[in-house]
């Protein structure tokens, strides 16, 4: 059963992602990711991760995900705007990503992966929140260096020159 | 110490770049009083340390200091102070007479178009030939030596108007660079084997065995000992072109076409003597073969460059092959193993060399006033045979030539009779107790004390002849006679100078007796044998005593050899028993022969310039015909034909192989712009091309 | 981790620490500030990175520590390319204040992205956790996009600028790939814990172990622009702020090479010792055969298409690609002499090629021409930015008296000292040499040998631009001189942390 549902989930994952790829609409490839976010959620929590799984849904569904539709809306004329999916040497680079792909499933097929202990569910929040503030408190810190200057970015991008 | 000598080495420094860069202050307001009082500073400063050196009165003074100049890895180059015995008499010499030539061109240069140019490479030269004495490894003397070419080069060269002093330059400069070569080449074989440069670094390295184990096969298989003979006999060249011997020695007499000063500083007293302090600082290593080539090449030249001094009529060209002459004594000395007599004949030949030159400058200088006077632009003023009485108009610079003359013919009571006699000595017990090295066998080392007595008669006949010449009987140009009169007292102070330096008792106190070079400067300059001690040496005991043996009969036969001398001169030129123009037709070949210097000149142009040119000319043609047709040009083109679309393949039938290196690169170039699309999707998928293909590439 | 480790760990980021004030000030700063007087921000900029330069030299770096659970490395080799980078930085500011296209804008942000932009290098030389190697990589990257196409009304600034976010999200999600499947294999980030996990298990493929390498080498390579990660560099280093070009050709290179060096020796060596004079890689994986080949492919490219560039930007900008292939062949050699070397280079590298920029952006102010076939008679005409160029194009190419040669000579002997295996690179890498001296040379040829093209008016550049150039040409032409303080520097900057 719970095969079953992983399987579903990762149709749903990369059929969506697919759509995003492919399509030449932007309203659709907007919506089409809801279902990889989705996808990606459920694949956490199989992996007991339930806060990552949780904020998955909540930054990316919640917050990117709705920004990009209000770009979408705000921005003039852009549902009819055909994306230039142009489909120049689209065999080579079938050819290059088949090869890619041929390139890590062999090694990593033949390697005999150790498998954990399957673990009872228990909840991770309690701990994430003491390793951030602890052992991974440097890294925290640098990544909030990191998100001011990405708004600094932004705020530049976005500005008018006066 | 160290500080004292930085100060001299650099002192002449700041007085190069105050009289080049203050020209017109210079010119106006008597500047050169500037660059004198410096050198007057520097001439205190080598003063106190000769003083301090005398404290010590040990012939192991010494003192050193090093910084690394840069590392590259394992290789370094170090430079440094030595301050020793010799460097500081030599620092004295140099000192002495640049300051005494810097007073004395006040008046020799007054109006000269360049004067302060003229000053500024004085300075420069004194920089640089200070630099020589007082380096301590063989790189920077190295270094040095090339700067004394360069100031060497810049003032020969001070009338380029003139094409001869133009030419001179240029030549002197070139056949400066032949002898280097071979300088360097020694240095990288001493550098490859033993790792250091430093004197007393390769005096150990070889003493300790460090040579002999070391790599030893660029000649003679792997023998280390003819790898050091080769070592000694290259930088020795160095020595060769610089002091102007056998058979570089071609640049000198030209060189005279200098102003007369600076005949006297660098070209008689000071830089050619560099190479006879190089081959003092490389004796310890020569070996025994090396040093028969030493000794051979010296003997040669002094013979040599005596037998052109006779026919000479130029005053300078005279003075000029006797300086070749008794730079050959020097080397030959040092060469047989007389290593104290070849730095003594150093010094005492810069005094007494210094002050016949100034004195000549000082002939030509009143010949040149009366010349002016009488408006006469055609007469040369240096020909001697323009000259002559000039003993009443001129008794100052007369009776310093007297005395100077009788040193060089090496009259007792003069230095000259001290250092030549020690010279020769040293010849004669050469020759008696060579064992070791090529002139050893059939007695063939006999030849060294031939050419020196040989060369000791000719001296003293040429000497007299020029006095002679120029100071007695009557003058043939009656007109300029008249106008004719002494120098004034800048020139002629300096003159006295070093005429007293010419008497034998500052070389020999404490002691004063005339015969014997026993005194201070034998003590605090040892002769320090050699430190090869693998395969044949030479062997300093034996010499020694040979030396002590030769002492007296030397010393007899050198008397007499410099009467006979004398007296011919007297015979022909002042009582003409013997006139000079029969001599000449009676030798025929032989005089015209000296009278065209052996036709060395010629020979140098005609058996390897012009053959050389000729050779060049045909490379030359092939470089303009073939290389820049196919290869420089070619590639132009091709870059050309490629971007208008022309093929590829054919271009390289075309154009050849010989442009198909270049072509090839550029082709590369050319065809991977393509790659570089500037679409971000192609980037991606070479990219990821890549990384599949490095995989691969390694993965199995 | 516990509060008082906390507090005495940050007592060794006192740089970064008071970077991140400057950082915060320069924001609040800018905040008071026009557009006319924005410029201000620059000065307080570099009068921080001035002290923050100071404290770096302060540091004690003796008893080498990692901090903070070994997220980052306390050591000389860390503090000898902050060093480097904070010189650069200052650099490249000084420069700023000059580049016209900077001028009359708001510039504020500009020299905030930057200082962001160091802090995040500064993370980078001394990460010892494949999660702060990743996320300060990011910070670099996300700084380094915005920064070139900080010239929002120029097309060409934008394209770089979205040529580089593309290429640059391709290459950090492919490293991510690599380092989730090291994670997988050993079960740890921290670079010696992978360490010991790899050595101690050699039953691993070496295709796997080889897969992930490569993966993971993909985003230290498109950072030092190695090919076949270099397409994005020509294209960006054209559009970015002349500046911007100058400082990405060499910080965050110089930063790539420092991780990427201190990755491979700890972790991928038997030892997992780098302080170790000589290093052997893990047995079932010779990465240094692969970073050979790409070293000598990188240089060959690079070199071989700057040999057609006609403008001076994309010339510098191949030619920066070349010189990441030299510094790779110090990286294959895996001993102390490789090291030493390329800490060399980079502190060469960086003058000389921010050099060659300056008089690049300095003639583009004045004269307005990037073609080089432009620059005719410039020698005669400028005399000291021709003395200038002609002193960065030798030390490019490696010609003595230069430190450029020295670099060079020590790259060399570092390959040829450790046997005969990578002779053949070093062949490589000495034709490369000859063909370099044609383009570089090229330059030259234009301002001296080829007949006057501007104006007979004699150019004096103004002095604060003369002083700049004058900082970096002496120790590029007297450094390595009179005891050769670089050398000797370098050669006690190659001690690392090791726990």
């Amino acid at each position: 059963m719970a095969d079953l549902i992983f399987w579903l989930f990762w149709g749903l994952t990369v059929a969506s992602a697919s759509i995003v790829a492919f399509s030449k609409n932007l309203i659709y490839a907007v919506f089409s990711l809801l279902g990889t976010f989705i996808g990606v959620a459920a694949m956490y929590i199989f992996l007991n991760a339930d806060f990552v799984a949780v904020t998955q849904i909540v930054i990316y569904v919640g917050g990117i995900l709705v920004l990009l539709i209000f770009g979408i809306m705000l921005t003039n004329r852009i549902t009819q705007t055909v994306i230039s999916e142009s489909s120049f040497q689209k065999m080579f680079g079938l050819t290059v990503v088949f090869a890619v792909l041929i390139m890590v499933l062999i090694p990593v097929l033949g390697h005999t992966w150790t498998n954990g202990e399957p673990m009872a569910f228990q909840e991770t929040i309690h701990q994430i929140g003491t390793l951030l503030f602890t052992d991974y408190i440097l890294l925290f810190e640098v990544a909030s260096i990191l998100l001011l200057g990405a708004l600094i970015g932004a705020a530049t991008l976005a500005r008018k020159e006066r | 110490m160290i500080t004292v000598a930085l100060l001299i080495l650099l002192l002449p420094l700041l007085s190069f770049a105050i009289q080049i860069f203050f020209r017109k202050f210079i010119e106006s307001k008597n500047g050169e009083w500037i660059s004198i009082g410096i050198q007057l500073t520097t001439l205190g400063l080598a003063f106190y340390l000769f003083a301090v050196m005398i404290g010590h009165y040990d012939p192991h003074f010494r003192i050193e200091e090093n910084v690394t100049w840069f590392n590259l890895g394992n290789f370094s180059l170090e430079m440094g102070i030595l301050i020793d015995n010799i460097s500081v008499i030599m620092l004295l010499v140099v000192a002495l007479i640049s300051s005494l030539v810097h007073i004395y061109s006040t008046e020799y240069m007054k109006g000269d178009i360049r004067f302060s140019r003229y000053y500024g490479f004085l300075g420069i030269f004194t920089f640089s030939m200070n630099g020589i004495v007082l380096a301590n490894n063989f790189f920077m003397i190295y270094v040095f030596w090339e700067l004394v070419g360069l100031s060497s080069y810049l003032l020969i060269g001070h009338w380029w108007e003139k094409n001869s002093a133009a030419d001179a330059s240029k030549k002197a400069f070139i056949t400066n660079r032949v002898g280097d070569i071979g300088m360097f080449m020694g240095l990288m074989i001493i550098m490859t084997v033993l790792g250091t440069l430093n004197y007393q670094g390769v005096y150990t390295g070889i003493a300790s065995g460090e040579w002999e184990g070391g790599i030893g096969t660029l000649f003679g298989g792997a023998n280390p000992h003819t790898l050091l003979t080769w070592a000694g006999i290259l930088l020795f060249m160095g020595a060769v072109g610089k002091s102007a011997q056998f058979p570089l020695h071609i640049w000198l007499p030209d060189a005279m076409e200098g102003p007369t000063p600076v005949s006297a500083l660098i070209h008689a007293a000071t830089m050619v003597a560099a190479g006879v302090y190089l081959t003092v600082r490389i004796f310890p290593i020569l070996t025994p073969d090396a040093m028969a080539t030493v000794a051979f090449i010296g003997g040669v030249t002094a013979f040599y460059a005596a037998t052109i001094a006779i026919t000479q009529n130029d005053i300078k060209k005279v003075l000029a092959y006797s300086t070749v002459s008794q730079l050959g004594y020097m080397i030959m000395a040092l060469g047989t193993g007389a290593y104290v007599a070849g730095f003594f004949h150093l010094i005492t030949h810069a005094m007494f060399k210094a002050g016949l030159f100034l004195a000549s400058g000082s002939v030509i200088h009143a010949m040149h006033h009366a010349l002016h006077d009488i408006k006469d632009h055609d007469t040369d003023a240096q020909d001697m045979r323009n000259m002559g009485g000039l003993k009443s108009k001129m008794p100052y610079t007369y009776l310093i030539f007297i005395v100077a003359s009788l040193s060089i013919s090496g009259i007792p009571f003069f230095s000259g009779f001290l250092s030549k006699d020690a010279i020769l000595a040293g010849s004669w017990a050469y020759a008696s107790t060579a064992h070791e090295g090529w002139l050893a066998s059939m007695h063939m080392a006999w030849i060294l004390p031939f050419f020196g007595f040989g060369a000791a008669v000719i001296t003293a006949f040429y000497m007299f002849r020029l006095i002679f010449m120029t100071f007695f009987g009557e003058s043939k140009r009656p007109d300029i006679f008249e106008k004719m009169h002494e120098s004034p007292k800048a020139m002629t102070v300096p003159l006295m100078i070093l005429a007293a330096l010419s008497l034998f008792f500052f070389y020999t106190i404490p002691s004063i007796n005339p015969f014997s070079t026993h005194g201070w400067f034998s003590h605090v300059i040892e002769n320090p044998g050699t430190v090869v001690n693998f395969g044949s040496t030479f062997n300093l005991e034996h010499f020694e005593h040979a030396n002590h043996e030769a002492h007296m009969p030397a010393m007899i036969l050198s008397l007499i050899v410099a009467t006979l001398g004398i007296g011919f001169a007297t015979l022909v030129y002042l009582l003409k028993k013997v006139s000079a123009e029969s001599l000449a037709s009676k030798l025929g070949v032989l005089y015209k022969g000296s009278f065209n210097k052996w036709y060395m000149d010629e020979f140098y142009i005609n058996g390897i310039i012009r053959p050389f040119l000729k050779g060049c000319d045909a490379v030359a043609l092939f470089d303009m015909e073939y290389y820049d047709h196919y290869l420089i040009n070619g590639a132009g083109r091709n870059t050309k034909k490629v971007s208008s679309g022309v093929g590829v393949a054919d271009d390289l039938i075309v154009d050849g192989a010989v442009n198909f290196s270049g072509y090839i690169f550029q082709w590369l170039g050319w065809s991977l712009k393509f790659i570089q699309t500037g679409r971000i999707q192609n980037y991606l998928i070479f990219a990821l091309i890549g990384v599949v293909a490095v995989f691969l590439l390694n993965a199995f | 981790m516990n509060l008082s480790q906390i507090v005495q760990d940050l007592g060794f980021l006192t740089p970064e620490i008071l970077l991140t004030g400057l950082i915060l000030l320069a924001i609040i700063y800018d905040l008071f500030l026009t557009k006319e007087t924005s410029i201000r921000t620059g000065y307080l900029a570099i009068a921080g990175m001035a002290i923050v330069l100071f404290s770096l030299f302060a540091q004690n770096v003796e008893a080498s520590q990692g901090l903070f659970n070994q997220m980052v490395a306390y050591d000389g080799y860390a503090r000898y390319f902050k060093i480097i980078i904070t010189l650069a930085t200052i650099l490249v500011m000084w420069m700023s204040f000059q580049n016209d296209e900077l001028k009359n804008r708001t510039i504020g942000e500009y020299y905030q992205l930057m200082l962001v932009l160091v802090f995040g290098m500064f993370f980078l030389v001394s990460a010892t956790n494949m999660l702060s190697i990743y996320l300060s990589l990011e910070i670099v990257s996300i700084m380094s996009y915005l920064l070139a196409g900080y010239l929002k009304e120029n097309l060409r600034s934008n394209e770089s600028a979205i040529k580089y976010v593309v290429f640059g999200g391709v290459s950090s999600g492919i490293m991510l790939y690599g380092i989730s499947l090291i994670y997988g294999l050993t079960g740890s980030l921290n670079i010696y814990e992978i360490q010991a996990s790899l050595a101690a298990n050699a039953a691993i493929s070496p295709a796997l172990l080889m897969l992930a390498f490569v993966l993971v080498f993909v985003g230290f390579g498109y950072k030092i622009a190695a090919v076949p990660f270099h397409f994005w560099t020509p294209d960006v280093y054209e559009g970015a702020p002349a500046t911007i070009t100058a400082f990405l050709s060499v910080a965050p290179k110089a930063a790539g090479f420092a991780v990427l060096l201190r990755f491979l020796n700890t972790t991928l060596t038997l030892s997992g010792d780098p302080n170790n004079i000589a290093l052997e890689s893990l047995s079932n994986l010779d990465w240094p055969t692969l970073l050979a080949g790409v070293s000598a492919i990188t240089m060959t490219v690079g070199n071989v298409v700057a040999l057609q560039q006609t403008n001076i930007k994309r010339m510098l900008a191949y030619s920066s690609i070349a010189h990441a292939g030299y510094m790779l062949m110090g990286v294959v050699v895996m001993h102390h002499n490789g090291v030493s070397a390329i800490l060399y280079y980079a502190g060469i590298y960086t003058l000389m090629n921010l050099g060659a920029f300056f008089v690049a952006i300095y003639i583009k102010n004045a004269f307005n021409t990037e073609t080089i076939s432009d620059y005719t008679g410039l020698g005669y005409k400028a005399p000291m930015i021709g003395i200038a160029m002609a002193v960065f194009m030798f030390s490019l190419t490696g010609l003595p008296p230069t430190g450029g040669f020295v670099a060079k000579f020590y790259l060399f002997r570092g390959l040829v000292g450790v046997g005969d295996t990578f002779i053949w690179l070093a062949i490589v890498g000495l034709i490369n040499g000859v063909v370099s001296l044609y383009y570089y040379l090229r330059v030259l040829y234009f301002m001296y040998f080829k007949e006057m093209n501007f104006p007979d008016v004699y150019h004096r550049a103004p002095l604060q631009f003369n002083i700049l150039i004058v900082i970096i040409i002496i120790p590029l032409l007297f450094g390595w001189m009179i005891g050769d303080p670089l050398s000797t520097w370098t050669a006690s900057a190659t001690s690392f942390f090791v726990p």
